[in-house]
């Protein structure tokens, strides 16, 4: 290794990369210069399928040859650091997906641009609360509901035949089933200790709620008796299966553990299917759902509403252009050519029906009428990031005194959310 | 006879040991790697693939942009480990080499650089890289992983240099050459074995780095890098981790390289060495 | 005779230092100036992609910034208010308190590991020390992701390796056995998977200042009649004492500032079992998007690790001015 041609390669290295950020550039100045208003549009990733993002392209290029829309899919890790430094930045994109549990932190910050006036050309009346509530914030509407998706039970409708036991419709039925259902090799259902959507889902039931707001201030709500009764079912249905009691449904994922085959219920989003049948092809017709059974057998339990809200943010030098797309994405057409071909819940109550007859939607859709989002504060984001309602589950699923462990929870929720 | 032969077996059931136990996390890797996703989470572990498939090792080579990521990173990862071993070398020749004032508070301020906490740095370096219209571009974050890489680099550099007597250059010298040809042609290859373990260091700091490339590089889709394309098999539904695995398996692979073209001119490097007297 | 030779030579500099070319009085201004010019890349570096981000950092820190000032503009200078909120939170000092213990259990078993397996390295054959060292190599070189997903893996209640392999070797309590619900193994597997992937570079470095001992003297000291440890404590540890010395610094800082591995496996938790420093600064600061306290925070952790290593910093000062 020679010293001088160290020196050299260092510099000519150095220079390649120069280049090659150069040429990049240029060519979006040229763009900018002439024709049509370029927006850039950030979409996550497997939000939507490649077909739909391909017609819905094709479409909005021959009905506004005015706008050129760039979409670039974003990868789901460290999206919040991307965003916040995409708002910050002096040339911002021009349409952001942004998920619905963390829309409230970017629309407190000043960054998003306020969309009240658009509403009543949105239809916003008609917006279904899981996506318009966390997009609201200080009474002004930031974000645009784009679509939500909803937990099920995905059953093995071979393993129900074969126990005799038939989709329940309330919590006891429900018990009752699975504990036919868990012997043999087989579980009965496969709960990870640590799904807190689904918690936060029993809880609501009983009335309860993860956080409340007592005028200004959050307060931790965990430890209110009617929250405890939802833990309680929560660990009873657990324990009807061999999840991991330290662990959530990531880590292992659950769709890899149900393809197995050993397993008899499972609660996901009605796509999960889709990713069993590719792991294991042999399940593929012997998959059914239904909602989360409630308390009564007339209103299937209450489930956390998932999904993603569109925000233009304050930087965006095309916003007249981004709304032209917000519109025709968030309206009826695209809407219900999302809900079919996606499968999940458009974003307005009139729209529902228009999920059509896919066994998986409609369970979902007639869980997504009680449906309900997290505490609509710009610090839950950091809630969720270190989890305390999720060692709240350990801990009693481990043995741990519930009351003790859902005030110790709900400290740190309150200390999180009252932060400024 | 009889020790040496059980010592040396003693030594190379160790060395298995240590071998053993070093690549089994990236043995399970690479075995997930191949496995199909059914087998990924079975109950019984599989030591090894029972059905081998190459769906994961193609959806990962077959993701947007995939020849992209790799040139991107190459280019940052090589430059920055270039200029960090150019700008030691000679910072280390100067500090070892020679006498001048400010040496002792120059080499101290190397040190203390080592202690700069990169990932507090996020926001600044964010804040001063949109305020000099460098946001979204490579040259940026080759910067910023030289600057990682160069304290490291130079104390390294420093202490081999130390280790290495004057006399050999002085030799040298009287032979003809003068000093900069006397550091390159007689100190230089007993650098070697500082290099390797610098240039290893540089490039895998570079190569991995993610907060900074996540952060930096914000609208222009063609100045990613590699770690954004290791964490994008995860989707709304989870991660593919098969994908993932197989991805982290060709991630690493430049590293291996790397080793393997040093180590070879190092092993060389140490013999000439043989010089010293 | 060549042992007491080393003795003599653990007193002075290191051997075969010598003295850099002395300043001769009318040397050319270039020669005067070539130091200079040689660092000066360095400091310019330095200067505008260390100091200056620490500086604004400083600044941050003295500000109220968070996610509205970064995007607005306008942040107030509120003086110590960070500093206060930092240091008089009671959780505070229990964060530093177990950063300490981390960083002592971590850097202890990676530098007695590291320096067995250096010293195994220098004794094997060819063949088997290239497979050794590329196996340290390939622990070094595998992505944070892989690493912590795959040791998640190996840890999981039900479906985990370790748990399948001590139940098959009779250990029937471990049969889904949560490690991560615990505080304690928790802290434990993070340990283990930090110290698997710090060795290789702390061994594979020591190796390298090990070549550079020469042959003749341990072979010497062996003819003598020393044995190898001897030969290890009165020869091959002094030459090596700088670069072990400046190793166990880097690991400090290293293994003290260390944050994704924690983050990706426990975030902390359970509890605040795993939570150190840099953990709580993110906890802090990014989630909560406090740019300010996270900047307060980490000039606190500097300030922290300077005092920590401030007698290494004075012996290497010394050391330097010696030579």
């Amino acid at each position: 290794m020679k010293f001088r041609s160290l020196a050299v390669a260092a510099v000519a290295a150095l220079s390649l990369t120069a280049v090659a950020a150069c040429g990049s550039s240029d060519d979006k100045k040229d763009a900018a210069a002439s024709g049509p208003t370029t927006i850039d549009v950030w979409l996550m990733k497997g939000s939507v399928s490649d077909d739909f993002l391909k017609r819905f392209e094709a479409d909005f290029a021959a009905s506004h040859p005015d706008v050129k829309a760039n979409i670039q899919i974003q990868e789901w890790n460290g999206i919040g650091t991307k965003i916040i430094g995409a708002l910050a930045s002096k040339d911002a994109p021009d349409v952001i997906e942004v998920g619905n549990t963390q829309v409230a932190q970017y629309s407190a910050s000043g960054g998003v641009k306020d969309l009240t006036d658009k509403k009543a050309d949105l239809k916003g009346d008609d917006w279904i609360e899981g996506l318009a509530g966390p997009g609201l914030y200080e009474g002004k509407q930031y974000g645009i509901p784009y679509y939500a998706a909803n937990r099920v039970v995905v059953y093995r409708k071979d393993l129900f035949q074969a126990a005799g036991v038939t989709p329940p419709k309330t919590r006891d039925e429900w018990i009752a089933a699975t504990t036919k259902l868990n012997t043999g090799g087989n579980q009965g259902i496969y709960l990870p200790g640590q799904n807190f959507y689904v918690l936060s889902g029993f809880i609501w039931d009983e009335g309860g709620d993860l956080a409340v707001k007592e005028g200004d201030k959050w307060k931790g709500a965990l430890s209110t008796p009617e929250a405890l009764k939802g833990m309680d079912f929560y660990k009873q249905i657990q324990a009807l299966g061999k999840g991991p009691k330290d662990s959530d449904e990531a880590k292992p994922t659950q769709t890899d553990v149900f393809a197995q085959g050993k397993v008899a219920q499972m609660i996901a989003v009605p796509g999960a299917a889709e990713l069993i049948a590719q792991a294991n092809p042999a399940l593929k017709d012997k998959l059914g759902f239904f909602p989360i059974p409630g308390k009564t057998a007339d209103k299937p339990g209450a489930v956390f509403t998932g999904g993603s809200d569109l925000i233009i943010p304050e930087a965006s030098d095309g916003q007249d252009a981004a709304y032209t797309f917000i519109k025709e994405l968030a309206g009826e057409k695209w809407q219900t050519d999302l809900a079919k071909t996606m499968k999940y819940v458009p974003n307005r109550t009139s729209l529902a029906s228009a999920v059509g007859a896919d066994e998986g939607v409609a369970a979902m859709a007639a869980g997504a009428a009680n449906g309900k989002a997290t505490p609509n504060s710009p610090n839950w984001a950091a809630v969720e990031a270190k989890n305390p309602i999720k060692e709240y589950q350990t801990k009693v699923l481990t043995g741990g005194d519930p009351a003790a462990a859902a005030k110790a929870a709900d400290e740190i929720i309150t200390q999180a959310l009252n932060s400024k | 006879m009889r020790t040496r032969l059980s010592r040396k077996l003693t030594l190379n059931i160790l060395a298995l040991g240590v071998f053993a136990f070093s690549v089994f996390p990236v043995y399970w890797m690479v075995l997930t790697a191949f496995k199909p996703t059914k087998e990924i989470q079975a109950e019984t572990p599989s030591f090894f693939p029972t059905h081998v498939t190459f769906t994961h090792f193609s959806t990962a080579v077959n993701a947007d942009g995939f020849w992209i990521f790799w040139r991107n990173s190459g280019l940052v990862a090589i430059s920055a480990v270039l200029m960090s071993l150019l700008v030691a070398c000679l910072a280390a020749y100067a500090v070892g080499r020679m006498k001048w004032k400010g040496r002792q508070a120059f080499i101290l301020m190397v040190f203390i650089a080592q202690m700069t906490p990169w990932e507090a740095l996020l926001i600044p370096m964010y804040v001063i890289a949109r305020d000099t219209d460098m946001l979204d571009k490579l040259p940026m974050l080759t910067l910023i992983y030289f600057m990682m890489t160069l304290p490291f680099t130079i104390v390294t550099l420093r202490g081999f240099l130390n280790g290495i007597p004057v006399e050999l250059e002085e030799a040298a010298q009287v032979d003809g050459c003068n000093q900069f040809q006397a550091f390159r042609r007689v100190v230089f290859p007993l650098l070697a074995p500082g290099l390797l373990s610098t240039s290893l260091f540089g490039f895998i700091t570079a190569w991995n780095e993610f907060a900074f490339a996540n952060l930096l590089i914000i609208k222009n889709q063609d100045q990613r890098t590699l770690p954004v394309w290791l964490s994008s098999f995860s989707n709304t539904f989870g991660t593919d981790w098969g994908a993932t695995m197989a991805a982290a398996t060709l991630f690493m692979l430049p590293v291996l390289l790397i080793f393997l073209v040093l180590q070879g001119r190092v092993t060389t490097g140490v013999a000439a060495g043989a010089v010293k007297g | 005779m060549a042992v007491a030779e080393a003795e003599t030579t653990t007193a002075a500099p290191a051997p075969g230092t010598g003295t850099p070319v002395p300043a001769r009085r009318g040397r050319p201004l270039w020669a005067r100036v070539l130091p200079y010019l040689l660092v000066a890349p360095t400091v310019v570096g330095t200067a505008y992609l260390l100091v200056y981000p620490l500086v604004r950092n400083l600044l941050i820190s003295v500000q109220k910034f968070g996610i509205a000032q970064l995007i607005r503009g306008g942040a107030e200078f509120v003086g110590i208010d960070n500093y206060r909120t930092i240091l008089t939170d009671n959780k505070f000092w229990g964060v530093v308190g177990r950063t300490f213990v981390f960083t002592a259990i971590n850097v202890g078993l990676i530098m007695v590991l590291a320096t067995l397996v250096a010293l195994l390295i220098g004794a094997l054959g060819k063949w088997m020390r290239f497979a050794v060292m590329g196996g340290l190599v390939v622990a070094w070189a595998i992505p944070v992701i892989a690493a912590t997903t795959v040791f998640q893996w190996l840890f999981q209640s039900q479906l985990g390796v370790v748990n399948w392999v001590l139940v098959a070797l009779g250990f029937e309590q471990y049969d889904g056995k949560a490690w991560f619900a615990d505080g304690n193994s928790t802290f434990a597997i993070v340990v283990l998977l930090i110290v698997w992937q710090s060795v290789p570079f702390a061994a594979l470095t020591l190796y390298a200042a090990m070549t550079t001992v020469p042959k003749e003297l341990s072979e010497s000291a062996q003819i003598d009649g020393a044995g190898s440890v001897k030969t290890f404590a009165l020869i091959t540890f002094p030459i090596l004492r700088p670069m072990f010395g400046l190793i166990l610094c880097l690991e400090v800082i290293w293994v003290f500032k260390c944050f994704v591995q924690i983050w990706a496996i426990s975030q902390g938790g359970p509890g605040d079992a795993t939570l150190t420093l840099p953990v709580y600064a993110y906890q802090i600061a990014q989630s909560l998007n406090r740019y300010d306290l996270g900047a307060a925070i980490s000039m606190v952790t500097v300030l922290i690790l300077a005092v920590v290593l401030l007698a290494y910093f004075r012996q290497m000062f010394k050391e330097e001015g010696e030579l």
